[in-house]
């Protein structure tokens, strides 16, 4: 290893295999005189992968790619000469040293030539084709040279690899997927040589008439030639419709000549020795004929594609029968009922598909179940049981399949988990087919089995015992794929259970199922004597199990899993048993398992955000577990606060907020705020009152990260205390008296909290912040308290005014650490340095209140003097309504049609005046200069009619419910919202797309400091005042309450990052600008909280946040705070451009431009943008990276 | 769908990769996630011993054979469990080849053939044929059943 370890790839491969000089340890000295190309792309080989493409080393890549380039025009000038060169001299110059890719294509061109010769075939075969093999992918050039191999070769060898080659060179769409060592862009490069170039686009004709002439060829002697063709065709790009007909063609006619002969299948032969050569001949022809098909797009309403899929299912060669039935599969999912209908036959006892329960080829039997499941679900086949039953049948034979894989496929169909697309009612049946169904052995193949394996087992103890033992294999794959199978199961269970299934009672005795249909079947049955004795010997010691039996004895092993060494089986065993978990079990085992997983340092943090997600899954499939689950949360926000996605965890705490219904509110939002009571980073703090578990956060990162995680904490806590409480100004069912503003304070607080113990609890936690904690959290505080005095009725305003002058004061610490005495002394300022912060927010709430006084005043006056209202005083008060409305818009979301900053007595004269001057109440005012009120008045606005709102008095719960069901389902928040998407992406199942790295990337978001933030705001503030008319237009006053208490919850939340809320483009009226001047504003708000959203996860988004290695990575890094602008232009103000100079890609991610090629730009990235062309060039590709300098933007 | 299978040698050169499916600019990051992944668990890991990992809804399952360690990405029918099939043909293919686990050095001996293998293993990023005696039949261009 010493001698080789040294070496890279394109060292070994360049040399000779004879063993290299001892002195040839590093590529330096391997390569004495290495030709200028070898030596640079062996050096670029030499980099660490991930280092291996970032844009530094581009240029490295580019010097070497221009060698290469300058090299192949030469040789592909060579080529087009007669070849005269002397081979020999050549190898003698490979032995000391590299071959570069030019001396390889020179090679080939003089091997074809001398073709006569066996040292040239030797030559080729042991030299040249291997490496070759190396890079990336093969020049366009050497087409001729290997059309003329093929055509004149006779050596298999070199045959192999030059269909090997051909296929290559048809597949190269500049995406090929070879890897190795890169190549340049050939058809550019054929380009820039006018002279002699040869393109793809000249040499790929050629190539497809070779191979299909030889694809057609019937003679007996060429027919393995014939398979390596039309094998070669099947790797052409499938957007050549001509080729795709033709290889259609081709492929039909093969099956019309070897399909239809009537075959008797051999079973689980391989070779099939020993038959005869021509029905041997027809299997290979018919596998290579379904394999092609195989590779062909499917042609769903096509008869003939059909039948001769369905015929595959009776070939002798295994890989063809599974591909058949993979093609089946994919056509039952589209039309199970014509695909039922062909297979009728083929289905029955003694059919072909009861055979493929014994072939031996696992996908077979793997796309035997999805077929199987396909039809037997069909909706469209409700008129045919007896076919449904049939292949019900197969799939539950296919449980006792002796291969996992199959055998898990198997129970996930049976659990109505197909797809990705995630079915309750699917799911919830499959749970109750698991449960109730019964595994009855069919007459054929029982023949010759015992009796005891003749007896109807149910399902669910054949399921159960199955995964029981799997999860005693070593295997990691084994005990990852059986913690996947228990976590679909829980998926199942949970619908069933939240479809409210009837009859889905687990202590049930398994075995009664299989009695009652013993009993069933003793009066019809022709084998009554069999099925007697088989029912008596039923009657073993599993007679007591029953579901929950037999779970809790699963769940029992799933949970020794745990102590397996590979993190991601455990992983997924924690996912299984989130799902597993019933709502009525007790926690602490989940909750200590969870904890000490946790504790290990191992975890990704991309696994522990898996997790986070299964616990949103979870509440979304029950939402009664709200509570259950935010403890569990509670876990990841002190174990591993360095590792979640904040926006995810806030997300979850929402959605299980409102999902928590009227009752476990409290306990919901005690739940979350309980984050709050974590000891912060500093030693010596407040330790809390609940008692936690020990937080991880002892280094500098995981401090940080939980910091952010108390200030999103605490923010939560702000805009959605009132929520929890059912606390709102505009909504009290009893006004305070004014009696209780005489109160003092610690009357207040008494009063208070005997009057909502929820908000007053949110109000102590927040106070306790206010002064405690670090100074970020300390403005959160204050802004969150700012939100409820706001939003909420007496006496809490009032506390909170008075709290927040005592700080502003000074000598809240003494008040505070003695709750119960009154703040009698002055300590002082107490360096809580929030002086400059509380005075605009005390200054608010000086206005309502003096606002108010003087309305008792005037209403006194009126009173005792007997008068009327007159206009202008009415107009005077209905002004200081709208000015006391617009600043504490300022300050949080209020719903502008039924807040009342002047007290709720001053409601029926401000509704005299707006009567008197036709002033809608939604609108609030013709003025324009009123302040938004809230992104989920664009939001809620067009979107829907508001929900029925008869129910004034509070929120709908239900409507809230189903609103939190269908969480991610309506497009009302903005699907776009990064942490939204995430979830969504997860619960869908979907998402492919390449991992994240890097694992720290948390800390690069930039911080944004609170003043830029505070001016920001206020900018925006008054840009919006001058554009937008409409504010608060949103809520038609009937339908006021529900919407605008709704959306106070969930639009107007405004946490930037969670929902981020921008405005869909349908549902907003005021234009794009207004829209993201909105956001900013309540970003501003809640913005010292404020982490850069992390892009979405989409193949799309190139800035998702990628390793450090991704040049497109770069582009997050400058993102700032203001980034917020660019993200609509992103999305759809594309720029143009066009193409000043040629441009020859460089690698797969790079694009060729032509000189005045029209573009458009969709984004750049450290001096590159990454464009997309009108149409496609040579080498098909219509988007990439290019040099900015090298457009020229219009 | 196979999306990637990599050979990487010890120090994190990739050696082959084959990405189906998988969109350009991804490559690089499931590259580098690869080979860290293997950085990171394959130390002292017995020939052949799988290990599996997941990221989505996508199944990755890895192993080392001799010098080189082997990857293979997989979504929907490809599972842990199906990858886990491929991955043992892939590495019986290239034992069979390289004689024994192979050295780096005689990895890179034998590229081209292991290349064409592979060609015949996984097709389209479908698993194609599974059976020895077939895979080295055809990689000499002889029909997969003989008469």
């Amino acid at each position: 290893m010493a001698e080789s370890s040294g070496k890279t790839l394109m060292d070994l491969i360049s040399a000779d295999p004879t063993p290299v000089p001892a002195q040839s340890t590093s590529s330096s000295s391997s390569s004495s005189t290495p030709s200028p190309a070898a030596a640079s792309a062996a050096s670029s080989m030499h980099q660490p992968m991930s280092t291996k493409t970032t844009l530094g080393e581009k240029k490295s890549k580019r010097a070497t790619l221009m060698q290469i380039q300058s090299d192949t025009i030469s040789v592909a000038k060579a080529a087009l000469n007669p070849v005269k060169a002397n081979i020999m001299p050549q190898r003698q110059r490979q032995r000391k040293k590299p071959v570069s890719y030019t001396q390889l294509a020179r090679s080939i061109h003089e091997l074809a030539a001398t073709l006569d010769q066996k040292s040239s075939q030797k030559q080729l075969v042991n030299h040249v084709f291997p490496k070759l093999a190396v890079y990336n992918s093969v020049d366009p050039s050497l087409a001729p040279s290997l059309l003329m191999l093929n055509q004149q070769c006779e050596d298999r060898n070199v045959l192999r690899y030059v269909y090997y080659y051909l296929a290559r060179i048809l597949s190269d769409t500049g995406l090929s997927p070879g890897g190795g060592i890169p190549t340049p862009n050939w058809d550019a490069l054929a380009d820039i040589d006018a002279g002699g170039g040869v393109t793809r686009a000249d040499v790929v004709p050629r190539i497809v008439n070779q191979l299909t002439s030889e694809a057609s060829n019937s003679e007996v002697e060429f027919h393995a030639r014939r398979l390596q063709a039309l094998k070669a065709l099947t790797y052409s790009p499938s957007e050549n419709s001509e080729l795709l007909s033709k290889l259609y063609e081709i492929v039909f006619g093969l099956l019309d000549k070897v399909a239809d002969v009537p075959h008797k299948r051999k079973k689980g032969v391989f070779g099939t020795k020993g038959g005869d050569k021509e029905s041997i001949i027809r299997s290979n022809l018919q596998y290579a004929a379904m394999s092609a098909l195989r590779r062909l797009p499917l042609d769903p309403g096509n008869p003939v594609f059909l039948h001769r899929a369905a015929q595959g299912v009776s070939f002798a060669d295994p890989v063809a029968v599974r591909h058949s039935l993979e093609i089946l599969a994919e056509l039952a999912a589209r039309d199970p009922y014509t695909v039922a209908m062909t297979l009728e036959k083929l289905a029955s006892p003694a059919g072909a598909l009861q055979d493929i329960l014994h072939l031996h080829d696992v996908l077979a039997r793997v796309a035997l179940a999805r077929l199987c499941h396909g039809i037997s679900r069909a909706r469209a086949l409700d008129e045919r049981p007896d076919i449904r039953a049939q292949f019900n049948s197969i799939l539950y034979q296919l449980l006792l399949d002796p291969s996992e894989r199959v055998c898990y496929e198997a129970i996930l169909c049976i659990l109505g988990k197909y797809d990705n697309t995630e079915r309750m009612d699917e799911r919830a049946s499959g749970w109750y087919r698991l449960t109730r169904e019964i595994l009855k052995l069919p007459e054929a193949t029982s023949k010759d089995k015992s009796n005891k394996a003749k007896r109807p087992q149910p399902l669910i103890k054949l399921v159960m015992r199955r995964l029981e033992s799997s999860f005693r294999s070593f295997s990691r794959p084994v005990l990852h794929a059986a913690a996947r199978v228990v976590q679909e199961m829980g998926k199942s269970r949970a619908a069933a259970f939240a479809m409210g299934l009837e009859d889905i009672d687990e202590s049930v005795h398994v075995n009664a199922f299989s009695d009652a249909l013993d009993d069933a079947e003793t009066n019809d049955s022709s084998h009554p004597e069999g099925i007697r004795r088989t029912s008596s010997i039923s009657a073993g010691p599993g007679r007591n199990e029953t579901i929950a039996s037999l779970l809790a004895s699963l769940m029992e092993v799933v949970r020794t899993t745990v102590a397996c060494e590979c993190v991601y089986v455990r992983g997924m065993v924690v996912k299984a048993l989130i799902w597993m978990q019933s709502p009525h079990e007790s926690l602490d085992e989940l909750k200590s398992i969870i904890a000490s997983e946790l504790s290990d340092p191992a975890w990704p943090a991309s696994l522990v955000n898996d997790v986070l997600l299964t616990l949103h899954a979870r509440f979304k499939a029950t939402p009664d577990m709200a509570v259950i689950l935010l403890e569990i949360a509670r876990i990841f926000a002190t174990k591993v606060p360095g590792k979640i996605d904040a926006d995810v965890l806030q997300l979850l705490w929402k959605t299980c907020l409102v999902g928590a219904g009227p009752d476990g509110k409290h306990t919901a939002l005690e739940a979350v705020t309980i984050v709050l009571d974590l000891p912060p980073p500093q030693p010596g703090s407040m330790s809390g009152l609940t008692s936690i578990d020990r937080v991880s956060a002892s280094d500098p990162k995981s401090a940080l990260a939980l910091q952010k995680l108390v200030q999103a904490a605490v923010w939560f806590l702000g805009e959605n205390a009132n929520y929890a409480a059912s606390e709102y100004a505009w909504e009290s069912a009893t006004p305070p008296g004014t009696a209780l503003m005489m109160l003092d304070a610690d009357k207040m607080v008494a009063a208070a909290s005997s009057r909502n113990p929820t908000l007053a609890g949110a109000l102590t936690r927040l106070q306790r912040c206010a002064f405690s904690g670090s100074w970020e959290v300390r403005i959160v505080a204050i802004q969150a308290l700012t939100t409820i005095a706001i939003r909420s009725g007496e006496p809490f305003r009032l506390q909170i005014y008075e709290f927040l002058n005592t700080l502003a004061e000074g000598g809240v610490q003494s008040q505070l650490s003695e709750m119960h005495l009154s703040n009698g002394e002055d300590q002082g300022v107490s360096g809580t340095g929030l002086g400059v912060l509380i005075t605009p927010m005390l200054k608010v709430l000086d206005e309502m209140y003096q606002g108010q006084d003087e309305l008792i005043k005037e209403i006194r006056n009126h009173d005792n003097a007997n008068k009327e209202w007159k206009d202008e005083e009415l107009k005077k008060l209905y002004e200081t309504h709208e000015r006391l409305l617009d600043f504490v818009s300022l300050f949080c979301y209020i719903p502008r049609a039924k807040y009342l900053p002047l007290g709720p007595i001053s409601a029926k004269l401000i509704d005299t005046y707006r009567t008197k001057h036709n002033i809608t109440a939604s609108s609030g005012s013709t003025d324009p200069t009123v302040v938004a009120t809230g992104i989920s008045d664009l939001i809620y606005e067009s979107t829907q009619p508001a929900p029925a709102a008869s129910n004034s008095s509070g929120l709908d719960d239900d409507l809230v419910n189903a609103w939190a069901a269908n969480l991610g389902d309506d497009g009302l928040l903005g699907n776009n919202a990064p942490a939204m998407s995430r979830v969504n992406d997860f619960i869908a199942g979907g998402g492919t797309d390449a991992p994240d790295v890097d694992e720290e990337n948390v800390f690069s978001r930039p911080s944004v400091g609170y003043d830029d933030m505070w001016a920001k705001t206020l900018l925006e503030t008054n840009d919006q005042e001058e554009d937008d008319v409409r504010s608060g237009s949103s809520s038609p006053d009937s339908t006021g309450s529900v919407e605008s208490s709704i959306s106070s919850h969930f639009g107007g939340m405004n946490y930037p990052s969670l929902f981020s809320s921008k405005p869909s483009s349908s549902s907003q009226t005021t234009g794009k600008s207004g829209g993201s001047k909105y956001q900013s504003t309540y970003e501003g708000y809640g913005s010292p909280i404020r982490e850069e959203p992390p892009p979405p996860y989409s193949y799309s988004e190139p800035q998702s946040r990628e390793s450090f290695e991704n040049p497109m990575a770069a582009g997050s890094g400058s993102r700032s705070y203001e980034s917020d602008d660019e993200e609509p232009r992103k999305s759809t103000g594309t720029r143009f451009g066009t193409a000043l100079y040629d441009f020859t890609a460089g690698g797969d991610d790079e694009l060729n431009l032509t000189a005045e090629e029209e573009l458009e730009i969709e984004y750049e990235v450290d001096g590159w943008f990454y464009v997309k062309k009108k149409r496609p060039g040579r080498d098909g590709k219509m988007a990439g990276l290019v040099p900015v300098l090298y457009v020229n933007q219009s | 769908m196979i999306l990637a299978v990599l050979f990487a040698n010890s120090v994190g050169n990739v050696l082959i990769e084959r990405f189906n499916g998988v969109p350009a600019e991804e490559r690089l990051t499931w590259r580098s996630f690869l080979v860290k992944l293997g950085a990171e668990n394959l130390k002292g890991v017995k020939n052949e011993e799988l290990l599996v990992a997941c990221h989505k809804s996508v199944y990755i399952v890895y192993t080392m054979l001799g010098d080189v360690s082997i990857f293979l990405v997989g979504k929907d029918e490809y599972d842990e469990l199906a990858l886990a099939e491929a991955i043992f043909i892939i590495t019986g293919a290239v034992k069979d080849i390289c004689g024994k686990p192979p050295t780096e050095r005689v990895f890179l001996d034998k590229y081209g053939r292991i290349c064409l293998c592979l060609d015949e293993i996984v097709w389209n990023g479908l698993l194609e044929n599974t059976d020895k005696d077939r895979i080295k039949r055809l990689i000499r261009l002889k029909p997969p059943s003989e008469f």
